[in-house]
Order: C-alpha cells, then sequence, then structure tokens
C-alpha cells in the first residue's frame, strides 16, 4: 500500500517538476535483520523518487557494501545519504538516520528540492561564515517523527552542511537510536549537538545557530 | 504526515481566532476572500478565559468571553470562512505563496493576518529554564516517547494543557495535572476523558514553585491550595502556562520584535513585509479591549482586501 496519498504525490511531483534543475540521488543503507525500520526507510524513499526522472535511488546493504558506507560516512543503519547525481557527483555530507517518517518526511522532500535547485537559501551572512571555515563540523539534529518543531533544525543544518565540505550533518530519529540519544543526553527535540560537546535545544532561528556555531568553534 | 490539507492557495490565512482574527474573517469572507483561520481552541485566548463581559458595544450581556468568540465565528464561517482547531508551528512569510505548517497540515496563503495574542511567556519558574530539555518540555507530541513508563507532571488548565496530558498517557506511568486556578478552563469532554484516566491525578489552584534536579529533572515543589509547599517526584515537567506576552515565537525571527517583543505595522496594519498584516494584543496597543482588537482586524482584512484585488483607495462598505 502506497504511503504517499495520492493528493501529495501530485503535488511533490509539481514541485519538483518547477525546482529541480539537479540530478539528486538517495543512497539508501539497510540490513535485512535488526532493523526495524529498514523497510519503511527503503519504501519511503522508492516512492519519491518515482515522482520525478531526476530523482534517483540506490538502495545498498550496509554489510556488503561497507566500503561504500565508510565512503560516505554512514555508521549506522537504517540510513539515507542525499547526493547530487548525475556527471557531477556531490557529496554535502547530508544524512538521514533513521526513518524519514511522519514530520522528518517534509525535511526529506525540502533537502531534495535544494540539492536540485542547487541553492541553499541561507543568508549571505551565513554562507560567509560558511565559506571561512578551516576546522570541521559535525551537526546532529535529534529528532522524533511527531515533532512538528523538528524539520525546520534539520533542514537548516542540512543546508549549512550544503554550503561547506567541512561541515556534515545528521538528522538522528531518537527513538531508533536509543544509545545515541542516552549518549547525548535527549530528553527533548529537537536537540542539535555540535561537535559532540556544543548543544542547542529547539528550532533556532539562523541567526541564532550562527552565533552559537561560531562559539562553538571559538573553543 | 506530509499533508497538503488543501492545496489550493488561500487568499487570506489569519494566524489567531479571537476578536482580532475573527473580525477580520468575517470581513474578508464576506468580501469572497478565501479565508482559513487557524486557532487553537476557544479557550486559548484572552478572551475565552474572560468570565462575564458586559461592555462589548452591541453585546448588553453579561456574556462569558468564550460565548462572545464563539458568536463572531459564527458569523465569520456564515460568510464562508473557515477554522481550523490547530497550532501554527513553522511559517514562511517571504516564500511566495507564503507557507504555514500547522500541526495537522501545510496551508498557502496570499496575504497572512497575524492575530496571536499576548497570552504567552517566557520560562519563569525556578529551574524551569535551566532544565529545559532535561525533563521540561513543551510539547508532548515532541518528547513524550522519552518518558515511557516515568511519572510525569503536567502544568496548565486550558484545552491545550489537556490535549497534551492526554497524549502522555500512552506513554507515561503517572501523570499529575497541576491546575493553577480553582478551575479547569478546558471542555468538559476533555476533562472527563483524563479524568477517566486510572493514572492521572488532578491539583486543582496549586501553583508550580520549583522544578529541580541534577542534570535532569527529578522533582518539583507545588504549593497547594492549603498553603503547604509539596515535593513531587517526577521524570518530566511539560509546562503549558500562560502570560502576558506577545506571541511571536512561530515567526523564527522573520519579523523584528521591539524590546517586549511586541510587532510593529503601519495605519493600515501592515508590517515590514508586503502582505503580512498584525493586529490586536501582538501589537502591545496602549488599550487592550476586544473591540480594539475587533478594529484591528477589521482594518487589516480592508487593506488586505486591498493589496489582493488592487484597489487604489480603500472602498468601505456602508451597507
Amino acid at each position: 500500500m502506497a504511503l504517499l496519498q495520492a493528493k501529495d504525490q501530485q503535488y511533490i511531483t509539481d514541485e519538483f517538476a518547477k525546482i529541480l534543475v539537479h540530478p539528486v540521488k538517495l543512497v539508501v543503507f539497510t540490513q535485512d535483520t535488526d532493523c526495524e525500520y529498514c523497510q519503511d526507510t527503503r519504501q519511503i524513499t522508492e516512492e519519491v523518487a518515482a515522482l520525478s526522472p531526476m530523482v534517483s535511488l540506490e538502495v545498498r546493504d550496509f554489510n556488503a557494501d561497507k566500503a561504500l558506507a565508510i565512503q560516505y560516512g554512514v555508521d549506522q543503519v537504517p540510513a539515507t545519504v542525499i547526493l547530487r547525481g548525475g556527471d557531477q557527483p556531490k557529496d554535502y555530507g547530508i544524512h538521514y538516520y533513521g526513518v524519514p517518517a511522519g514530520y522528518e518526511f517534509t525535511s526529506l522532500i525540502q533537502d531534495i528540492t535544494m540539492i536540485g535547485s542547487g541553492e541553499s537559501g541561507l543568508s549571505n551572512a551565513t554562507k560567509q561564515w560558511a565559506a571561512a571555515l578551516t576546522k570541521p563540523v559535525h551537526l546532529q539534529v535529534f529528532v522524533t517523527p511527531t515533532c512538528p518543531y523538528c524539520p525546520p533544525a534539520v533542514v537548516l543544518a542540512h543546508k549549512l552542511a550544503m554550503e561547506s565540505d567541512l561541515i556534515r550533518a545528521d538528522m538522528v530519529e531518537a527513538t531508533e537510536f536509543p544509545e545515541l540519544a542516552e549518549k547525548y543526553d535527549v530528553m527533548g527535540v529537537p536537540r542539535t549537538v555540535i561537535n559532540d560537546n556544543f548543544f542547542i535545544e529547539g528550532a533556532v532561528p539562523e541567526a541564532a545557530l550562527l552565533k552559537k556555531l561560531q562559539s562553538a568553534i571559538a573553543n | 504526515m506530509f499533508n497538503l490539507s488543501q492545496p489550493e492557495t488561500f487568499d487570506v490565512v489569519i494566524i489567531g481566532g479571537g476578536p482580532a482574527g475573527t473580525s477580520a474573517a468575517i470581513y474578508t469572507a464576506r468580501a469572497d476572500l478565501r479565508t482559513l483561520v487557524v486557532d487553537k481552541g476557544l479557550t486559548a485566548g484572552a478572551l475565552g478565559i474572560t468570565g462575564l463581559i458586559s461592555n462589548y458595544p452591541g453585546v448588553p450581556g453579561p456574556i462569558s468571553g468564550s460565548e462572545l468568540v464563539a458568536t463572531m465565528r459564527e458569523q465569520a464561517e456564515s460568510f464562508g470562512a473557515q477554522f481550523l482547531v490547530d497550532k501554527v508551528v513553522g511559517i514562511d512569510l517571504n516564500a511566495d505563496p507564503k507557507m504555514i505548517q500547522a500541526g495537522t497540515g501545510t496551508f498557502f496563503a496570499k496575504t497572512i493576518i497575524l492575530a496571536t495574542g499576548s497570552m504567552g511567556r517566557t520560562a519563569s519558574v525556578p529551574g524551569e529554564r535551566e532544565l529545559l530539555g532535561h525533563g521540561v518540555s513543551y510539547c508532548a507530541t515532541c518528547d513524550g516517547a522519552f518518558f515511557r513508563e516515568k511519572a510525569v507532571i503536567v502544568v496548565g488548565n486550558n484545552d491545550e494543557a489537556l490535549e497534551e496530558a492526554l497524549f502522555l498517557t500512552k506513554f507515561a506511568s503517572k501523570i499529575t495535572l497541576i491546575v493553577p486556578t480553582p478551575e479547569i478552563k478546558a471542555s468538559l469532554g476533555l476533562i472527563d476523558q483524563l479524568s477517566a484516566h486510572q493514572n492521572v491525578e488532578i491539583r486543582l489552584a496549586t501553583r508550580l514553585l520549583r522544578v529541580e534536579g541534577s542534570g535532569h529533572v527529578e522533582e518539583v515543589a507545588i504549593r497547594s491550595r492549603t498553603g503547604q509547599e509539596e515535593s513531587i517526584p517526577t521524570s518530566g515537567v511539560f509546562v503549558y502556562l500562560q502570560g502576558g506576552k506577545p506571541i511571536t515565537d512561530y515567526l523564527m525571527g522573520q519579523l523584528e520584535t521591539s524590546n517586549e517583543g511586541c510587532l510593529r505595522v503601519d495605519r493600515e496594519m501592515q508590517t515590514s513585509i508586503p502582505g503580512i498584516f498584525a493586529v490586536g494584543d501582538l501589537l502591545c496597543s496602549h488599550v487592550k479591549q476586544a473591540v480594539i482588537a475587533a478594529s484591528d482586524g477589521v482594518i487589516a482584512a480592508i487593506a488586505a482586501e486591498k493589496s489582493l484585488r488592487g484597489h487604489k483607495m480603500l472602498q468601505t462598505d456602508w451597507h
């Protein structure tokens, strides 16, 4: 049974047709056992990829394709990596750990339109900061699928990853990865972890995240 | 849950269904503009919790605030305005068309009238700010899963507090509802539903004094109607209290606010972004009364119509 309703399929098809100028590739890592949401992740990404000739999907086995997983920096499943596809492929360091379902489905669609348009939509001030970065930044945005405030935090982190090769950004679905949630003391979402040691609660505007990033990098 | 409730773009989406938003809806709907009002519920706003009103012009009363709002809503609906009980969680004022994300779906609008009032607050209870994200939460649907089989506290007295408490019954082993007023100001149906749960305890006329814990929430201090201070061990505190600050958090900084958090508009209620209007208590007007909010709403409605239909001059409706 399709997960997407017909009217939503039509809307996304039209948006993709209007906006996508660059090809977008989704690479999904799954495994057959011990992965409760691998099948759902596969189904969601298959349905989305079917809505545009500009979006392609590759499904890989996490164990059999270990080398590829390492190349993309993927260390658990289910994982979805969103790349620019086609002749000039590019890995922006944009990941989803856990099924992009519930409210996070909108993040997935927004990320595809962002990469397909070639434009992150960030302000000039943020773009300048990202361009001047000399140290790596790892953002992990913890979410739950029923959290309506989480997608803006995820999308903002992914926009930053698009702007700089030094920035990687993961959505992490907290209930699927409880050990990670415990490691970073996640009891409320969205919670963004910056380079393992700095934290920001809630979905904050771009300017506020930039300020926090600046102080996190300085330390 | 991607849910495009209605892909067709509304002419006007009004956020907040109090006297400001609903009066605007009366005018825009009557002018045949496709109008949607998104509102958290009859008990969410200042008028909704006001006891008895006898000085609203044209309404001798006494009438309760929620009855007055309900009457205004029926009037707006009679002209074709649609009302949705929901909370706006995100908005893009600069997109074209403008995008509003509510809990249950995404909507598009050519113009938006912001009418969310000033029942907002910032963290004010000792321990609340420090332990936010470590047991203190403002969103049960977001964070409920982290409190499976644990005891939690919910603080509040309106529809939102009760709905969130109901959601938590799926996860928590025990829920204590701390109600700051002698009565719960929510719909009876909700009160009955919540009271029917075995693991829910309701404490009326009780104040939350402190949230305590080292690193995460461990207990709360409350003062009950007897005046006694008490400690309740708990893992989570979900706070749905109301205050006196303009509610602008969902704008995510897209509009500038004054130091007090108020929005700025011109004489036609237009903000700095074309097609975005703000009315009522959001403006922190000198006089905060329902009839003032209503007049703001009407000015914005007429200005919105003008911006959509390109009238050079305001056309007033005398009949």
